[in-house]
């Protein structure tokens, strides 16, 4: 028999422990104390990072010369890692000394969460030049006033173009605006005898590979957040000029059609990525891509790279683009800060560790000094993701306590937006408007 | 009822094997219903099997091939287990894998067949609570319990490694209690008033008469949680995906691709080495599976 | 839990309980450290890993909560804005249409498989164990299985589907397609329920069979009149755990948007981030959990979410308590 008020009674007894259990076991945020000045470090730290292969093996090489020259700290590296397992592991009092995030998003989250340590007194005590950080580098990498991360070399974003496909279509020079895009982009398109696609000039559809909305916003010069930190989507009309555009390029391909050749792509970080095999004529992509491309060496693509084309009411805006970084700081629950900080100080602020280490991944490098350097050996394509970043137009995404909550709220609308599933753009961007406050304060 | 050999849960995925023959029931019939049985059983057969095929077929192949829509290798590739071998730790998955599977199922039995006993034989107020109390543990999804699980294990420094899904099974398992009570509810109460009447302790009874007489059910149960840690994806994941020290075989399988953005010829040779090794062991335990569970098969 | 124990055993007769010899009460409360120390592992395990976490979960739900910060209390807000949260209407929505589609499949394709094989003579081993070999397969690697093999484009059966004139859909990659892929996932890893339909089609006496069949029923109604009635337990009990399963359906639905969406996470993305692809069609209500908690590290709104699935899991358990005899306490 059921007696259903007997187990109740338990529950109910068992409630108050629980509620004193769950409120003791929280933990708190300990305030840092460091060494005095000239102390050396030592002893061994763990680095979480989260390159994989290629990558993996070229920060390896600058890890190694770390170890060269401070023989008495050990790295111990763990490739693979992104931002929810440190971010989780963490929180589980666990985790790394150092970890290197790849990408602003979880600046915020670090930072005022107390995950990664401050790293300012660090700084202040030995002296560190901050005016050989760009100041765009010096802002994604600091929330509110706190730096709890530092920039290890940044990523710019610019459209790589098929140079063989554009001549076929008579194209001499990569667009600048989006009309240009649109249009050019209808001149590479080609098809098959049954109307499928046979080559995209763009693929417009957003989630694809780097099509994500936040690149999208930065060549709209769409805002994200108003300056008191709630949702600016609904006010900014710049969104309404994006997304329209957006979508007019996917209807004219039909939204079916450029979704099913797209799921004939190879994977974005592989060999077959499509704009390597000539699939796509145009596509959105970082810096890293030359090195990719050079690694991979597909056969007869001849490309260029040339700066995101820009909405039409804002041409002056050509030259700018997405901004991200990596971004590397130190655990709250770092049993070795100072050796760390060792660690961080090198990699980060050290002229010919950065020129090596942006010469092997081929990132841009995040030192004045080392933009200059002669030692930075890039390819000639390069130059346009250095101009970009040194373009004060450029902008990273915006920094948020709760992380990427807010894309991925614009993210999963655009998502629906593209599939023709709103269909009043302005009450949808007003309910996104509520969505992203929402996601915001959760 | 045949409630004893169902898996309440779907990820407990361990080889029921099938009841043994068909019993004759029908001598005649047409040749055309002959005819129209055995088409759709090939038909579906072909359709169970086709899958494995193309996966095998296509580990066999160069990167660039497996996106070509061939089914056969143009040109065969073994090298492709040894290029998943470099990519990956696949050893030290397998032996975490292990380790969690064996030691999981070594304590399970340890710790449930004794309170499967007091369930099933004893009585004592409280039993129909505890028994309803296991039948909920059993049957409520997992992750209504993860949050609080995951910051109780956080404060004791054990994320990051396998013990979070090891430790609990010294404390009992909720759907092995079950079956192996309702195993133990065959067992004839005569053979334990046999042995109370020698002066047996209920611990010697237990040990003595319903552990030999259990034998075929606590093997399935042993089995059934050995399955069950094996192919278990979302524990491992919740608590080592920071850790690819402490990976088992489906974490290490499911991250390969994202991880190494590798094309489908070596995600295909990965996916090999984890259906293989359940595979190969089916093949050989058949007959003790079958018997296993065909004891089981009791009805409850 | 309140395990007072005053025993008897199931062999010895009840009703002298009361006897006041000398040692009875002695050998009771021996009796009772026995039956304690066979369920006391049990007993443990019950409290730390079920009734602490639950409760723990309750007043979780009630916080904003990151494992980072200490709980803050909010009252009822994680519950409210789960009602303007669009990925968790769409997890929910997609919850429910496996279990209104895919749990009728599996019954309804288990239960076909059965008969197939019950029918069948000498060579119904051979097909059986065919049948049931999927069912092995660990779900992960079942997951990437299908994953490949129902590629767009280059995958096998739309390349077959091609050789015969048709258009494949794009299965794990359109949003109208993924959950049906899963289903097909579902139904090729349908081995256990077909055993368990089997072993209940075996019980039907066949004399049953043969009384009807002289008086003239032909195959469907003796199906219909003799079969189904004899199964009905099981169909419902497949049905039930079927459901109960589809609640915590996690690892295939993961699995297989991570795999398809062609995305990596070597740029130092999060695996979660690519869970749900396409356009969030595969988000089940477990999945967002999880991602909500661990990805956001949102344990509030995550605990939030648990208490109402277990609400609705228990509903559940209720009716499978009340239907199936062999749940009930007092069963052989």
């Amino acid at each position: 028999m059921i007696r259903p008020w007997r187990s109740g009674t338990a529950a109910a007894a068992c409630l108050t422990a629980a509620a004193v259990a769950a409120a003791g076991c929280t933990p708190s945020i300990k305030p840092v104390e460091i060494a005095s000045p000239g102390v050396t470090a030592s002893g061994t730290i763990e680095f979480w990072h989260f390159f994989t292969d290629r990558e993996a093996d070229a920060i390896q090489k600058v890890v190694n010369q770390f170890q060269a020259q401070f023989p008495q700290v050990k790295v111990i590296v763990k490739s693979g890692q992104d931002d929810s397992k440190t971010t989780q592991s963490i929180a589980a009092g666990q985790g790394p000394d150092v970890a290197l995030s790849g990408s602003t998003d979880s600046v915020g989250k670090f930072c005022s969460t107390g995950a990664w340590q401050d790293l300012t007194p660090y700084l202040t005590r030995d002296k560190v030049d901050m005016t050989d950080i760009p100041q765009v580098a010096q802002d994604y990498t600091a929330y509110q006033g706190k730096r709890c991360t530092m920039p290890l070399l940044a990523d710019a974003y610019g459209l790589y173009y098929n140079k063989k496909l554009f001549a076929a279509a008579g194209i001499t020079s990569p667009p600048k605006t989006f009309s240009e895009l649109t249009a050019d982009a209808k001149k590479l398109t080609q098809k098959t005898a049954n109307g499928n696609l046979k080559v995209a000039g763009f693929d417009p559809l957003s989630g694809f590979y780097e099509n994500s909305i936040a690149h999208f916003a930065t060549m709209a010069g769409a805002k994200w957040l108003t300056p008191d930190g709630k949702s600016a989507v609904g006010s900014d009309p710049a969104w309404k000029d994006l997304l329209t555009w957006q979508k007019n390029l996917v209807d004219w391909y039909g939204y079916d059609r450029i979704n099913k050749f797209q799921s004939t792509f190879g994977d974005e970080g592989s060999a077959d990525n499509a704009f390597e095999k000539g699939q796509v004529a145009m596509n959105i992509d970082g810096e890293w891509r030359i090195a990719a491309i050079s690694a991979d060496n597909p056969k007869d693509l001849d490309w260029g790279v040339a700066p995101l084309p820009v909405s039409d009411s804002r041409p002056d805006a050509y030259g700018s683009g997405f901004l991200s970084g990596n971004v590397i700081g130190i655990s709250k629950n770092s049993r070795n800060p100072e050796a760390a900080w060792q660690f961080i100080k090198f990699l980060t602020t050290n002229t010919d560790s950065v020129v090596s280490l942006a010469n092997e991944i081929k990132n841009v490098p995040t030192l004045l000094s080392a933009l200059k350097s002669p030692n930075l050996s890039l390819d000639p394509n390069f130059k346009v993701f250095l101009d970009v970043f040194a373009n004060p137009k450029s902008a990273a995404a915006p920094l948020s306590a709760a992380g990427t909550a807010y894309q991925d709220t614009g993210q999963d609308f655009i998502n629906d937006w593209q599939a023709g599933k709103v269909k009043d753009l302005d009450a949808g961007l007003k309910k996104l408007d509520e969505n992203i406050n929402q996601a915001l304060g959760g | 009822m045949t409630a004893l050999a169902t898996p309440a849960r779907s990820h407990r995925r361990a080889p029921v094997p099938p009841p043994r023959p068909v019993r004759k029931r029908r001598s005649k019939e047409g040749p055309l219903l002959f005819i129209a049985r055995h088409s759709v059983a090939i038909a579906l057969s072909m359709m169970f099997l086709a899958p494995f095929l193309f996966i095998l077929l296509t580990s066999f192949m160069t990167n660039t091939q497996s996106l070509t829509s061939n089914y056969w290798p143009t040109s065969w590739h073994p090298e492709n287990y040894i290029a998943v071998f470099r990519k990956t730790d696949m050893p030290k998955y397998l032996w975490n894998t292990v380790l969690y599977a064996g030691l999981g199922t070594i304590f399970t039995i340890m710790s449930s067949v004794p309170a499967a006993y007091a369930l099933a034989k004893l009585q004592w107020r409280g039993r129909q609570l505890m028994f309803l109390v296991v039948i909920c543990m059993m049957l409520l999804p997992p992750q209504i319990t993860t949050v609080p699980l995951y910051s109780l294990w956080a404060t004791y420094g054990l994320t990051g490694s396998l013990w979070p899904l090891i430790l609990p099974t010294l404390f009992g398992d909720a759907f092995s209690i079950f079956l192996l009570r309702q195993f133990m509810l065959t067992i004839p109460n005569e053979y334990l008033d046999a042995a109370r009447v020698d002066g047996c302790g209920e611990w010697r009874t237990l040990f003595k008469v319903i552990w030999p007489m259990a034998r075929p059910g606590i093997a399935a149960t042993a089995m059934f949680q050995f399955f069950y840690a094996w192919n278990d994806y979302y524990g491992p994941f919740l608590y080592t995906s920071e850790n690819q020290d402490n990976w088992t075989i489906s974490l290490g399988i499911a991250s390969f691709r994202t991880l190494h953005a590798v094309a489908w010829n070596l995600v295909t040779a990965a996916t090999v080495f984890a259906i293989a090794p359940v595979l190969i062991v089916f093949f050989f335990a058949q007959k003790a599976f079958v018997q296993g569970v065909t004891l089981t098969g009791v009805k409850g | 839990m309140a395990t007072t124990m005053a025993t008897r055993h199931a062999a010895t007769r009840p009703g002298n309980p009361r006897s006041r010899r000398p040692g009875a009460t002695r050998r009771r409360t021996r009796q009772r450290l026995t039956i304690l120390s066979f369920i006391a592992p049990a007993l443990i395990g019950i409290v730390i890993f079920f009734v602490y976490p639950l409760i723990s979960a309750l007043y979780f739900s009630f916080t904003k909560f990151n494992l980072l910060t200490p709980p803050e209390f909010v009252g009822l807000r994680n519950y409210q804005n789960m009602f303007h949260d669009t990925n968790l209407i769409k997890a929910s929505e997609n919850t429910i249409w496996l279990v209104l589609v895919m749990v009728p499949a599996q019954v309804l394709f288990g239960l076909g498989t059965g008969i197939l094989l019950v029918t069948m003579k000498r060579s119904a081993t051979i097909y059986r164990t065919i049948f049931y070999l999927p069912a092995l397969v660990p779900p992960v690697a079942g997951a990437l299985a299908f994953v490949y093999v129902l590629k767009p484009g280059t995958g096998p059966v739309n390349a077959l589907l091609a050789n015969f004139g048709i258009e494949g859909p794009q299965w794990f990659n359109d949003p109208a397609w993924a959950k049906p892929s899963l289903t097909l996932l579902a139904l090729w890893g349908i081995g256990n329920t077909m055993v368990i339909f089997l072993a209940a089609l075996l019980d039907v006496p066949v004399s049953l069979h043969e009384a009807a069949a002289l008086d003239g029923a032909n195959a469907w109604q003796r199906f219909r009149h003799v079969t189904l009635p004899m199964l009905s337990p099981v169909i419902v009990f497949s049905t039930i755990t079927g459901i109960i399963t589809t609640l915590q359906f996690f690892t295939e639905a993961a699995v297989a948007a991570s795999a398809a969406s062609g995305q990596a996470t070597n740029g130092g993305n999060s695996v979660s981030t690519l869970f749900g692809y396409p356009e969030g069609s595969t988000f089940t209500y477990p999945l967002w959990l999880y991602v909500k908690g661990f990805g956001y590290n949102q344990m509030g709104y995550a605990s939030a979410m648990a208490i109402v699935l277990f609400v609705v899991a228990f509903a559940i358990i209720l009716l499978v308590l009340k239907r199936s005899k062999s749940f009930s306490g007092e069963a052989s």
